[in-house]
């Protein structure tokens, strides 16, 4: 475990603590933000699964997302959206068991939805975030088309704040076209996204997130000392999605 | 030549008639975009694996027939066939009025259709959207310059007209690109679908230009000599041939190797088969053939009409095809593995049938661009009033 | 066509006369000198906000708060600098009801900005 991870855990102590000890009072203990953050430019953000610690039944990381990010399921599955989903797939050959996995974005580091974007609305941020700039999405769903992944979803009907909902995280219009996020705003605000804090927490404690381009970081080293594979790794697109055992 | 061109009297019942019902189309088109701008896309029969609808076939049909339309123009200036010189007008203000319908209809289908102009604002040269906001409005001003330089400036229509031509190529083939250049898609990322997309707009434009020619001048008891329209007939063999060749050489590729074996024999047997075989190959390429090739339709006007509508009606599906096939074939995420289970019908093909408010939405284009050749050969003077062949000339071959 | 100059000089004349008094110091001086918890005379109530002091000076705010908002988003979202002062999360912690704050003074001037559709303001 390094630094970063401890300055993590411990800002979330804080908040905890914090939270249990003023209920009422919020505005007074809750720690105010920093005044001023940026990204930092040569940071890598990447995640690694592993899939043979994935169980079959444990939905830890996509409920995680779905409460955090505001995710709306409209109860029709072909437009439900889904940032994080469960995939379970068995080789062809049928001689292993099945495995399952989760499938997210995968921040590529050459994203064919940034490329094929007219308004430049998809974008990536100086620390490999793929992200939409909801304020320019004009809806075309190219992105759509371009995804190898599904990572994306145009949203079809009109939402809202769910009940329970996290007020930080604005829900996307209709029209636009949405996607996993890496929990930017809990990056920013120095904490891991909500899937792998989640599957550490209540699951199996098979996602590690940080930064690649920092050697010290766990990422980088269990990538180094691990084989890993992406998906579709020929396509070239550089995924930052790493899985151990598939 | 110049004063033989007239204005229909465009007075007649029928021409009213016509009037109206491609406005009450375009009106029901309309409707159907106020309610998907204030309902969402959830009306649709869209789906986000499906995120490209009927719409999208309307309307990428209409703009590669657009850029055919100008075929005609093309014929005379850039390749000296003197006899379409009298329709160069009629070709120019064709293409203007497909271009508006389908861009139109594409406009319309944004998910944010009040943030429309972003593009212009925000420019991402990586994208071949950007590129073709470029190729369209360039092309609009090209076939307006074009259309002007025949009414007024004659001495510039060889150059304008030239660089129509060359833009219409690039157009077509950027179009064509939208789909090619996706590197996820198996059914259509191919450096192929671009020149198969100009083929295609070679054939239906010609065969849409033939068809409003015949039908405008049988309707107006105008004079259009049957030579004319069989010299066309064999300009849509050629392209016809044209399309046939790209279709066999993809397949040939692709079908080499043991990679796409998958791919392709779902393209061919699976569930949009019949839209390849019956809509593509059969009304897109061998129908036209046989019927223009057959000596007693391929010398009739009738015949020329049909196997022209059977080539337009090939075009929607070509669009058709390469959309929905094209989005619906499941990706392929886990080489050698089979996908087991997935909420969102990962490893699965999906399935699209269009509902009303797309087939509403996609006929408003087409109503447009009727509307606007309507309007336009009624207060223009596009079309001359007789049409006739220059002395000497014959049609080089009958079948 | 010598009809149309007086109409040019009119419009002129008007485009200065407004402008003028539109402008950053005139504006933010009228606009600025209402009662405290309160708007100008005739202006909509506002509700009070809880804490001492705003991130700038009323005028300031009354007038450019949506450089903070609108403008400086494509920094925070694409540059990913976050700003805590100029953010509408902050916005809240002192201005707590959008209804009687944000939408009163909205309302009056006849602007309907969409930050609301998506961002969550109580």
């Amino acid at each position: 475990m390094t630094m970063d991870r401890r300055t993590v855990l411990g800002l979330g102590g804080a908040v905890a603590a914090g939270s249990l000890l003023a209920p009422g009072v919020y505005l007074v203990a809750a720690p105010k933000p920093p005044a001023r953050t940026e990204v930092k430019a040569g940071r890598r953000w990447a995640m690694l699964i592993d899939v043979n610690r994935c169980s079959p039944d444990c939905r830890a990381c996509t409920q995680a997302c779905r409460t955090e990010n505001n995710v709306p399921l409209f109860g029709d599955p072909e437009r439900d959206i889904h940032w994080i989903r469960k995939v379970e797939i068995r080789d062809k050959s049928h001689k292993r068991p099945s495995i399952t996995l989760p499938v997210l974005c995968n921040h590529c580091e050459h994203p064919p939805c940034k490329h094929v974007c007219p308004t430049a609305a998809t974008f990536q941020r100086q620390d490999g975030l793929v992200l939409v700039d909801m304020h320019r999405c004009i809806g075309c769903r190219y992105c759509i088309i371009a995804c190898p992944y599904k990572a994306r979803s145009l949203v079809y009907h009109e939402t809202h704040l769910p009940e329970g909902g996290n007020p930080k995280v604005p829900i996307r219009g209709k029209g636009v076209v949405e996607k996993c996020t890496f929990c930017v705003h809990r990056l920013d605000a120095g904490e891991e996204p909500a899937c792998v804090e989640a599957c550490n927490r209540d699951g199996d404690k098979g996602m590690i997130f940080g930064d690649l381009n920092d050697p010290e970081s766990t990422i980088a080293k269990r990538v180094l000392e691990a084989k890993t594979t992406t998906i579709r790794p020929d396509l070239g697109l550089g995924p930052q999605v790493y899985y151990k055992g598939l | 030549m110049n004063s033989d061109f007239t204005a229909i009297e465009g007075r007649s019942p029928g021409y009213w008639q016509l009037v109206v019902v491609l406005g009450v189309v375009l009106a029901i088109g309309m409707g159907a975009f106020l309610a998907v701008e204030f309902l969402g896309h959830g009306i649709t029969n869209m789906t986000n694996r499906v995120v490209w609808g009927l719409p999208h076939v309307f309307a990428i049909s209409l703009l590669v027939m657009a850029s055919g339309a100008l075929n005609l123009g093309s014929m005379s200036t850039v390749f000296a066939a003197k006899q379409y010189k009298q329709f160069g007008r009629f070709s120019a203000y064709l293409a203007i009025a497909l271009l508006s319908g389908g861009l139109m209809v594409l406009m319309l289908d944004l998910g944010r259709p009040d943030r429309m102009l972003l593009p212009m604002l925000h420019m991402n040269f990586s994208s071949m959207f950007t590129w073709n906001v470029f190729l369209y409005s360039g092309f609009f001003a090209l076939c307006f310059l074009y259309l002007w330089s025949m009414f007024e400036y004659h001495q510039f229509t060889k150059v304008v007209g030239s660089a129509a031509f060359g833009w219409r190529l690039i157009l077509t083939t950027g179009t064509g690109s939208i789909f090619g250049v996706v590197q996820a898609r198996d059914v259509f990322h191919s450096a192929i679908t671009g020149p198969t997309f100009v083929a295609f707009s070679l054939s239906s434009g010609t065969a849409l230009s033939a068809i409003l020619l015949i039908l405008t001048y049988r309707h107006t008891h105008r004079e259009l000599d049957k030579r004319l329209v069989f010299g066309l007939r064999n300009a849509l063999i050629f392209f016809t041939l044209l399309v046939l060749y790209m279709l066999v050489v993809e397949k040939f590729t692709k079908f080499y190797s043991p990679a796409f074996f998958e791919v392709e024999s779902w393209l061919l047997t699976g569930p949009y088969a019949w839209l390849y075989w019956g809509g593509v190959v059969f009304a897109g390429a061998v129908f036209p053939l046989a019927v223009l090739f057959l000596p007693k339709s391929g010398n009739s006007v009738d015949g020329v009409l049909l196997a022209s509508a059977s080539s337009v009606l090939g075009v929607f599906c070509f669009v058709g095809h390469v959309l929905i096939a094209g989005q619906s074939y499941p990706f392929d995420m886990f080489p050698g593995y089979e996908i087991v289970n997935s909420v969102f019908q990962d490893g699965v093909a999906a399935s699209y049938s269009p509902g009303a408010v797309e087939i509403s939405l996609g006929l408003g284009g087409v109503a447009l661009s009727g509307l606007i050749y309507l309007l336009g050969i009624k207060f223009f003077r596009l079309l001359p009033e007789k049409a006739v062949v220059p002395k000497g000339w014959e049609v080089p071959w009958n079948p | 066509m010598a009809w149309f100059r007086p109409v040019v000089v009119a419009m002129a004349l008007l485009a200065v006369l407004f402008g003028g008094a539109g402008g950053p110091e005139a504006g933010a001086s009228s606009l600025g000198s209402g009662p405290p918890g309160g708007g100008s005379q005739g202006g909509p109530q506002l509700a009070k906000a809880k804490g001492d002091a705003c991130v700038k000076d009323r005028a300031w705010m009354r007038r450019n708060h949506m450089d903070f908002l609108k403008h400086r988003r494509d920094e925070t979202v694409r540059e990913g600098i976050r700003i805590r002062d100029e953010s509408l999360l902050n916005c809240q912690s002192c201005h707590t009801s959008r209804t009687e704050f944000c939408d009163r003074c909205h309302s009056f001037v006849g602007v309907q900005p969409d930050c609301f559709h998506c961002h969550n303001y109580k």
